[in-house]
């Protein structure tokens, strides 16, 4: 019968996700804290044309930390309203527990509740990583770099989430691409 | 029956051998009893009910800081049937504190667990959550859900509908109400009951016509149940049997509860509405424990004839019946004399709803149906009772259909379009989820019939366009939004041999040196078909399906002014794209599938894809701001305030048989259609039918600014553009003698900003437009850059 079929099946992935990778949980504090040693910002790769499969950013130099103005938040606490807040700890106990499906429940009633959070979408690529779907993955990050304006924190995280879905799908040259991103976002965090 | 034809006849003609036939009688009666008996027993201790699956709207999320009214909380909770009650003493109420709100939510089982009832107040500033409170634990919380609406079943096209209730959970006074006033011998007979028919036929002689049924509620019961609709003496000899063989194997209260879920309480279309549970929802839209005595009554009333005592048809019979019941009531001393009062004197309270058909939402619940085929059978969804949780968000639905079939209404009082010609169809998508919010598939919502929201393949005109624009931009070596593109008269020779040859809307050329927003801007069909045929309309196609449309498009000419025919779902999902950044996020109608009991059977997550670049759309998007700003849909802002940002396109297919607009803010997209079905001219253009309805309905939603993050790798130029380059300043926004205090802030891709313009964000002037221009590599030809110096001199 169709729905025992299904009961069964999600139950079977369920219990597989169970066994996967080690949850993440608790987050990873990703960016590292900001420190006093002021880095110049490092050269950005220079791409050609952009077309749709190039990486954003196609500008010869990265984007210059602006020094006025209030810094970028740091973190998801930083950056979010309490709901969300409270929305991605009950995730995070989900992930915890084993039940990715369900943390990613609540990471998306959090996408509802702040559209344009960059945060939340950083979060739902960790997930995906986690559930070992590596194009969600970086689909997520992507996104959420999108919505970055010039947020160095959340860039950095991204492309580290980057390098590792492409590892996972075998892409070790995307992957080295990726990680350097991350290093030039996490050089200007130094920097501020 | 076979049994009742053969036994009718022989009964007469063999009069005479009746003595003789009547031990034979016997045995097949007694061979007969015990076969009802079986019958009786099979059905009752089975699965007695097929239910159909239950249909649920997004849960109102409520939280510190949201931006929502108090009176549009208000108005929500009291469309989910909350009552405004001092104190807020049960789930299902709630009331006014000074400038807050205190809501004692109902308990629900949701797909991802179960949540209990609670009670909490909610504190606004102005029209924005301030602060949230747990009434029960004294302790502040940032958000809380509330249970969602059940908007629909998905039954056959003929069934029956209900929602199960035990008989401990119901009201006390509904199955004291239903003995007292359908069988007051219930709790002393056999299933039968000489005695209540006795008074029956009294009652119906003294009157001279059929006042009272002398049936009892398990004959009632048995009736529905195992029998059809035939007023026979066998059938009723039958029943009885059939009554009495039930109450001999059953308690009265399993009999009660069976009588309770399964009375016939209305219809609402093919859908037959059974049981008091679904009867609350349908008369009422709130759970049966909530109900009060007077809305109690009205239930029980209606037993004797749902639809003759139809409240929503016929309220003062209705109302005169619910009154009667009150009086017995209060004789059985259910309620005193004040409160029986009080009761009588209450309105129906019935939700509202035309009485032709109540099921709300029909296009919306056709899409859930339409999601849900492939992942489950038809009797999986109609008869396992299973609950699916839906994006639909209530208020933004019935805001839509309250702003189509009003905004249609206007256009058709204008002279030259005929009454009752036009037809209209919209959907309201949520940008970076992807949730269809809304959707209307004709001018009467309630009418479920074609749903043009999805069936409808129309011409989409000028929708098209964003598409060529953006794959000019996607190649920043030779399109800027500011580069010049030829909008003079062309001639397309066919493969087939026909010539193409497009025309303005206004039927004349704008020149060979229209900046490329303008063309957009201002929908120019000749710029918009050179730089289609420049660029390629393979890549076009290309983008046209990484945007989300599914289907094949020809690679002709004439595809680039919307030759491709889609519905307005479809037009939500590339404009979502858009409104996304270039993250293409599959629309979804529903969010989860669970049993009856809550187990989830499956989650519909959020995806997304990066479908086109990030900066090309940032450039688009700048453009199709214009269009709402300055150009084919500046009437918008007639509606919407003007600080709001908003961005969209107008489109119109030939003679005027098609009317659209596609736009968005920050936080929804919506798309409407306006036509005739017969495809006839509607003789209106996109600004002028379309255009007021989707202005009427974004007013009414209250959205966010659109204000998109911008990607790496742009920077903005403060330029002057228009006539404004021609106006001479010494002031302090002088530069170089321009007036930059009206310089507008344009986005280029980084290394690719075209020299000659007046730039207004620099001190000193760049690229002298009085001396000659060094040409860079990346300029064209010598040809652009004189044309640059022209326009900006």
């Amino acid at each position: 019968m169709n729905l025992l079929r299904l009961v069964s099946a999600s139950l079977l992935l369920a219990m597989l996700a169970a066994c996967a990778t080690p949850s993440r949980y608790p987050p990873p504090q990703r960016m590292p804290p900001p420190s006093d040693s002021s880095g110049a910002p490092a050269p950005w790769p220079a791409s050609g044309e952009s077309r749709p499969d190039a990486e954003p950013g196609a500008g010869s130099v990265a984007p210059e930390p602006e020094p006025e103005g209030p810094p970028p938040p740091r973190t998801v606490a930083e950056a979010s309203g309490p709901a969300v807040v409270a929305l991605l700890g009950q995730a995070d106990t989900k992930a915890r527990e084993g039940q990715p499906e369900q943390a990613a429940a609540y990471v998306e009633r959090a996408v509802a509740v702040e559209p344009r959070n960059p945060f939340i979408f950083q979060r739902l690529a960790a997930l995906r990583l986690d559930q070992g779907e590596p194009e969600q993955a970086e689909a997520m990050a992507r996104k959420s770099n999108s919505l970055a304006g010039d947020n160095p924190y959340v860039r950095a995280g991204n492309w580290k989430l980057i390098a590792e879905a492409r590892q996972m799908r075998g892409d070790a040259a995307g992957a080295a691409e990726a990680r350097s991103r991350s290093q030039v976002y996490l050089s200007q965090t130094r920097g501020r | 029956m076979p049994r009742k034809k053969k036994k009718k006849p022989l009964y007469r003609r063999l009069l005479p051998y009746l003595l003789v036939l009547a031990c034979a009688l016997l045995a097949v009666g007694a061979v007969y009893t015990v076969f009802l008996d079986f019958q009786v027993r099979e059905r009752f201790e089975g699965a007695r009910w097929t239910l159909p699956a239950k249909v649920y709207a997004q849960p109102i999320e409520l939280y510190v800081g949201q931006s929502i009214s108090r009176h549009r909380l208000t108005d929500s909770l009291e469309r989910q049937g909350y009552r405004q009650l001092a104190n807020t003493p049960r789930p299902g109420s709630f009331s006014r504190q000074g400038s807050s709100v205190n809501i004692h939510s109902r308990a629900f089982t949701f797909w991802d667990g179960a949540q209990a009832a609670e009670r909490f107040r909610v504190s606004f500033n102005g029209d924005r959550i301030s602060g949230m409170r747990s009434l029960d634990r004294e302790t502040d919380i940032p958000l809380q859900r509330l249970e969602p609406m059940l908007i629909g079943s998905i039954y056959p096209t003929q069934g029956e509908d209900r929602i199960l209730v035990k008989l401990g959970d119901v009201p006390p006074m509904l199955p004291a109400g239903l003995i007292i006033v359908e069988d007051r011998q219930f709790m002393e007979h056999h299933g039968v009951s000489p005695k209540g028919i006795l008074r029956a036929a009294i009652a119906n002689a003294k009157a001279g016509r059929v006042v009272q049924g002398g049936s009892t509620i398990t004959q009632q019961l048995v009736k529905n149940f195992y029998l059809n609709n035939d007023q026979t003496l066998v059938r009723k000899g039958k029943e009885a049997i059939m009554a009495i063989l039930l109450d001999a194997h059953y308690a009265k209260e399993n009999i009660l509860e069976a009588y309770l879920n399964e009375v016939y309480l209305g219809q609402d279309g093919g859908r037959a509405i059974h049981g008091f549970g679904l009867g609350s929802y349908f008369y009422f839209r709130k759970p049966l424990e909530e109900l009060q005595p007077e809305e109690l009554a009205l239930l029980v009333g209606m037993v004797k004839g749902p639809s003759y005592y139809n409240p929503r048809r016929f309220p003062d019979r209705a109302r005169k019946r619910r009154n009667l019941v009150l009086e017995m009531f209060r004789d059985a001393g259910f309620l005193n004399d004040a409160e029986t009062t009080r009761a009588q004197n209450e309105p129906l309270g019935v939700s509202r709803g035309s009485s032709r058909s109540t099921t709300q939402y029909p296009a919306f619940i056709d899409l859930v149906k339409k999601q849900l085929k492939g992942h489950y059978r038809d009797s999986d969804l109609t008869e396992e009772g299973l609950r699916v949780f839906t994006t639909l968000d209530p208020f933004v639905q019935e805001t839509l259909e309250e702003q189509v079939s009003s905004g249609v209404e206007q256009l058709e009082r204008r002279g030259d379009v005929e009454k009752k010609s036009l037809q209209a169809a919209a959907v309201v998508t949520s940008i970076e989820n992807g949730r269809v919010l809304g959707l209307v598939g004709g001018r009467d919502a309630s009418y479920a019939g074609f749903n043009r929201a999805l069936d409808a393949q129309r011409q989409i005109g000028s929708l098209m366009k964003p598409v060529v624009y953006l794959t000019a931009l996607e190649n920043p070596s030779k399109y800027s939004l500011v580069t010049p593109v030829d909008d003079s008269p062309l001639q397309v020779r066919q493969p087939n041999g026909d010539i193409w040859e497009p025309e303005n809307y206004d039927r004349r050329s704008h020149g060979t040196h229209v900046p490329l927003y303008q063309a957009l801007v201002h929908s120019y069909n000749l710029a918009t078909s050179r730089l289609a045929l420049e660029v390629g309309l393979p890549r076009v196609v290309e983008n046209l399906k990484a945007l989300g449309y599914p289907g094949e498009p020809m690679a002709v000419p004439s595809l680039a002014l919307g030759a491709v025919e889609m519905s307005p779902l479809e037009v939500a999902q590339i404009y979502n794209t858009l409104a996304g950044g270039g993250y293409q996020t599959p629309l979804l109608a529903i969010q989860a599938v669970t049993t009856r009991e809550g187990e989830p059977l499956s989650r519909y997550s959020l995806k997304t894809r990066r479908a086109v670049n990030e900066q090309s759309v940032y450039l688009l998007n700048w453009a199709m701001q214009r269009v709402v700003r300055e150009g084919t849909a500046r009437s918008a802002y007639n509606r919407l305030p003007s600080q709001l940002n908003l961005a969209g396109k107008t489109g119109t297919s030939n003679d005027l048989r098609d009317s659209w607009f596609a736009g968005y803010s920050g936080d929804a997209v919506a798309v409407v259609w306006v036509g005739r079905d017969d495809n006839k001219p509607g003789k209106l253009a996109g600004a002028s039918g379309a255009l007021p309805l989707w202005s009427g309905i974004m007013a009414e939603i209250g959205p966010r600014s659109f204000d998109p993050p911008r990607p790496e790798g742009l920077e903005v130029r403060e330029l002057l553009l228009g006539d404004d380059r021609f106006r001479g300043s010494r002031g302090p926004n002088s530069v170089g003698g321009r007036d930059c205090s009206r310089a507008v802030k344009v986005p280029f891709v980084e290394d690719y900003v075209p020299d000659g313009l007046i730039d207004c964000s620099e001190q000193e002037e760049r690229g002298a437009y009085d001396e000659s221009v060094t040409s860079p590599e990346e300029r064209r030809d010598e040809d652009d850059s004189n044309w640059l110096r022209d326009l900006f001199r």
